[in-house]
């Protein structure tokens, strides 16, 4: 197979929605056996361009070449008739059914008219093992890991013979070790010469896994560079458009002051300082989201672990019990949930009511007035860039979403705050901005607990990282000697 | 403060009134319009004043039943047992008074059986933790009907007491009692769900429960209060449908959970929750009434009323989709 010709080209392709230019003349090209990085803030415009290639969006201008041929796609089947194969972001798999019938999900193979699932238990396996996975295709997708989920889906995509995989966000939710073995299967699979397409916001990951990288900015193609060519601080400036390096890092966060906020006793113990910024580390499934949601009164204790482990919390020196979401609230505990779309807003409902729905919740009435002008206080101070108090929340990007929760808990007047992986999804210049509210937060007195399962945002950001293993606190290191091999040495349950 | 509390100003008043968004609000209402014009030019006889206070006063049992059908669809629920707790408050409050229970007292009566029927809808929801209110509901749904039916014996109790048959034919000057009361109900209603913070949690468990649950919104004692007033609605609708045919009968109200559901949605709530108005609920109560009635001007036969119904119901939902995908590309 000739690698430098590309396998796919997409020329002076533009789109229009509404009036607004989402993709201007961008080209865009991925050769046979090659990683292809697209990054970009979100709506640089990306996942058009994407949607465009797999046939999903009809572009207004340009044109598409597979194998040097121009081609014209009418509809996702299209584009998977020529083996294009898209892994989404929010993946698409049927949790009921088994691993073996998510991977032929709609294309069962049949002898006699009837479903043969012992070819399709053995396709499966095959492709599994080709990528060097042992997952079992007779599982139920429900009882899998979301590593192995996203396994799961690139194996649907290599059972199709796919000659183009275009992987959107397909890390975020992974954890440092999970993502390893996405990335070792995407290694395979590039050596079998099949082309990828890989979208991600975490930069790091991008010159670990791919061989070229393409910026996209406001819908313009901004540069196309060997991943080997091109270094940290020119991929974000291509992004973003400015410098942001003091803004990523260098300043100190508020130093700790002495005053104890939350405290929990027991075999798993854990202090967090007013004005301190406390990091929580570990792999996924170390029970991060447990403890916090757990804290937060909104978990049961993890089994026998957490449970027993902690048995005593106090909050500003006070014991507490809490049951529910509504008991912490009243302590001064807020929660910023890892999904912040199931989670963290009502989609549907206005940002007004999103700001406004933890508090005020001892009164009857409603005040409106009042209401406004401290959620207009809120938006101004925290720079949530929207239309209005009254657009609803799902219209707006994820940085701007994840700023209307940080405003609903400034609003209740929480003191404590647990934030649970905040920059998941963010755009790197959202993400600069969340990191600078966490320290304001942080200076104006407040104590932060935040989980993060990015080793350089929680050693950027925190004053004290406390790693978890297997429901427990495996260690602690001060921001000065944290590096990530000790965090990982720690979490993968090395001794201390 | 004073620098940064400064809103935006175009786009407030631009979003309330674009198209889009005049036609979410007064879709409903323009309908009932359309369809009232239409009935005029088809029947001399319907838009007369009689008529239409008729038309009112038909419509007001199902419109105070979608009322608390309405908050049960805000929260994302359903509830099917309305048609049953109106026929066993129905008679339980013909059989008090029979008993010589002085009216008001059996009218309150009725009410509370009503609220607690319907609350224990929402604690088995809520405690039992059973998949969907479907199931209590429907359950509930059989019981009330089959105790109505115990209780009177499967006959109505008729001859009710001269001061309770206002509610349901008494006039005020030339105002039906029950268009009164239907009036006092949705202001009570509009207030309950738009100015109090129990309403706004109302919304916010119909948008997403675990994020109003994460934010520190009751949400078991919330919907078990909903699904209690949606009984207390039905206890209203009783007490009106109970003092207009002066019987208390056991088969009150059969059909009446499809009629406020149909209400509803047609009023422009959505199943999926979190969305829906008093005043567009009103306005799906009356499109019904103003069908029937008008129907029945033109000798329809009651036959092919009910097609007639199902296709209006399935039809103003489907606008209503076309109207959301039209609003979401403009705003989007």
């Amino acid at each position: 197979m000739d690698h430098s010709t590309p396998l796919l080209e997409a020329r002076n392709i533009s789109k229009s929605f509404g009036g607004i230019r989402v993709l201007d003349a961008v080209t865009f090209d991925v050769r046979a056996g090659e990683v292809h990085a697209l990054v970009g803030e979100n709506g640089a415009g990306k996942s058009t361009l994407m949607n465009v290639v797999s046939g999903v969006v009809r572009p207004d201008a340009g044109e598409l070449l597979w194998d040097n041929h121009p081609v014209r796609l009418d509809g996702p089947r299209d584009a998977r008739a020529l083996g294009i194969s898209f892994v989404h972001q929010e993946l698409a798999l049927v949790p009921q059914l088994s691993v073996a019938e998510n991977v032929f999900l709609g294309r069962h193979p049949t002898a006699r008219g009837l479903v043969s699932f012992r070819e399709m238990h053995a396709r499966t396996e095959q492709a599994m093992g080709e990528l060097g996975h042992r997952i079992d295709s007779r599982r139920p997708v429900a009882e899998l890991s979301l590593a192995e989920r996203q396994i799961v889906e690139i194996v649907r995509a290599v059972a199709f013979e796919s000659r183009l995989i275009i992987m959107d966000e397909a890390t975020a939710p992974l954890a440092d070790r999970d993502a390893e073995a996405l990335f070792r299967a995407i290694r395979l699979l590039r050596a079998r010469g099949v082309a990828l397409i890989f979208i991600s916001h975490r930069l790091r990951e991008i010159f670990e896994i791919s061989d070229r990288v393409t910026v996209l900015r406001d819908g313009k193609h901004v540069l196309t560079q060997p991943a080997s060519r091109v270094t940290h601080e020119e991929l974000v400036r291509a992004m973003i458009g400015t410098e942001l390096k003091e803004r990523l890092g260098s300043a100190v966060a508020g130093s700790a002051q002495s005053e104890e906020v939350l405290r929990i006793q027991g075999s798993l113990s854990l202090t967090v300082h007013r004005g301190e910024i406390v990091g929580l580390a570990g792999l996924a499934g170390a029970g991060r989201t447990r403890l916090l949601e757990w804290l937060f009164g909104a978990a049961r204790p993890h089994g026998k672990n957490t449970g027993e482990a902690a048995r005593e919390v106090l909050v500003s020196g006070r014991r507490l019990t809490l049951h529910r979401p509504v008991e912490a609230i009243r302590n001064g505990l807020a929660l910023v949930p890892d999904d912040r779309k199931t989670k963290g807003l009502i989609l549907g409902a206005s940002v007004l009511n999103n700001i406004a729905l933890a508090s005020g919740r001892t009164r009857f009435f409603i005040r409106r007035s009042q209401e406004e002008r401290a959620a207009q206080h809120w938006i101004g101070a925290l720079r949530i860039k929207t239309a209005g108090l009254s657009q609803p929340v799902i219209h707006l990007s994820g940085g701007t979403q994840q700023k209307v929760v940080l405003a609903k808990w400034l609003l209740a007047g929480a003191r404590v705050f647990l934030l649970d992986e905040p920059t998941r999804g963010i755009d790197v210049g959202a993400k600069a901005e969340i990191y600078d509210m966490i320290r304001t937060l942080a200076g104006g007195g407040a104590a932060v607990l935040m989980a993060s399962s990015e080793l350089e945002e929680l050693m950027g950001v925190a004053d004290r990282i406390v790693v978890m293993h297997r429901g427990r606190i495996a260690g602690e290191l001060a921001r000065a000697e944290a590096t990530e091999e000790k965090i990982m040495h720690l979490a993968t349950g090395g001794a201390d | 403060m004073s620098g940064a509390a400064r809103p935006a100003p175009a786009a407030k008043p631009g979003h309330a009134l674009s198209p889009a968004s005049l036609l979410r609000r007064f879709g409903p209402l323009l309908g009932l319009l359309i369809l009232c014009g239409a009935l005029g030019g088809a029947s001399d006889r319907f838009l007369t004043a009689d008529n239409l206070l008729n038309v009112c006063r038909q419509s007001a049992v199902n419109a105070l039943v979608s009322l608390g059908q309405l908050a049960v669809i805000i929260t994302a629920g359903i509830d099917l047992s309305v048609g049953s707790i109106l026929g066993f408050c129905c008679v339980m409050v013909a059989l008090l008074m029979h008993a010589g229970v002085p009216p008001p007292i059996s009218m309150a009566a009725a009410l509370a059986i009503g609220a607690a029927l319907g609350a224990i809808n929402g604690i088995l929801l809520t405690k039992l933790h059973l998949p969907h209110p479907f199931i209590p509901t429907l359950g509930m749904m059989n019981v009330a009907r089959g105790l109505a039916l115990v209780i009177s014996g499967g006959f109505p109790v008729s001859e009710l007491p001269r001061s309770f048959r206002f509610w349901g034919a008494g006039s005020i000057g030339w105002i039906p009692a029950p268009v009164i009361v239907v009036m006092l109900f949705c202001g009570a209603f509009y207030v309950f769900l738009s100015r109090t913070t129990i309403g706004r949690d109302i919304y916010a468990i119909g948008g997403n429960p675990q994020a109003a649950r994460l934010s520190g919104v009751p949400v078991d004692a919330r919907l078990v209060l909903v699904y209690a007033v949606s009984g207390f609605t039905a206890a209203a609708g009783a007490i009106v449908l109970a003092g207009r045919m002066n019987s208390g009968f056991p088969l009150a109200g059969v059909g009446s959970e499809l009629d406020s559901i149909a209400a509803v949605v047609i009023g422009g709530a959505s199943f999926l929750g979190g969305v829906g108005t008093v005043s567009g609920t009103l306005v799906g109560a009356l499109i019904m009434g103003v069908l029937r009635n008008g129907l029945n001007l033109l000798n329809v036969s009651a036959a092919w009323q009910t097609v007639v119904i199902g296709v209006v119901i399935v039809a103003a939902v489907w606008v209503d989709i076309v109207r959301q995908r039209a609003a979401e590309r403009g705003g989007g």
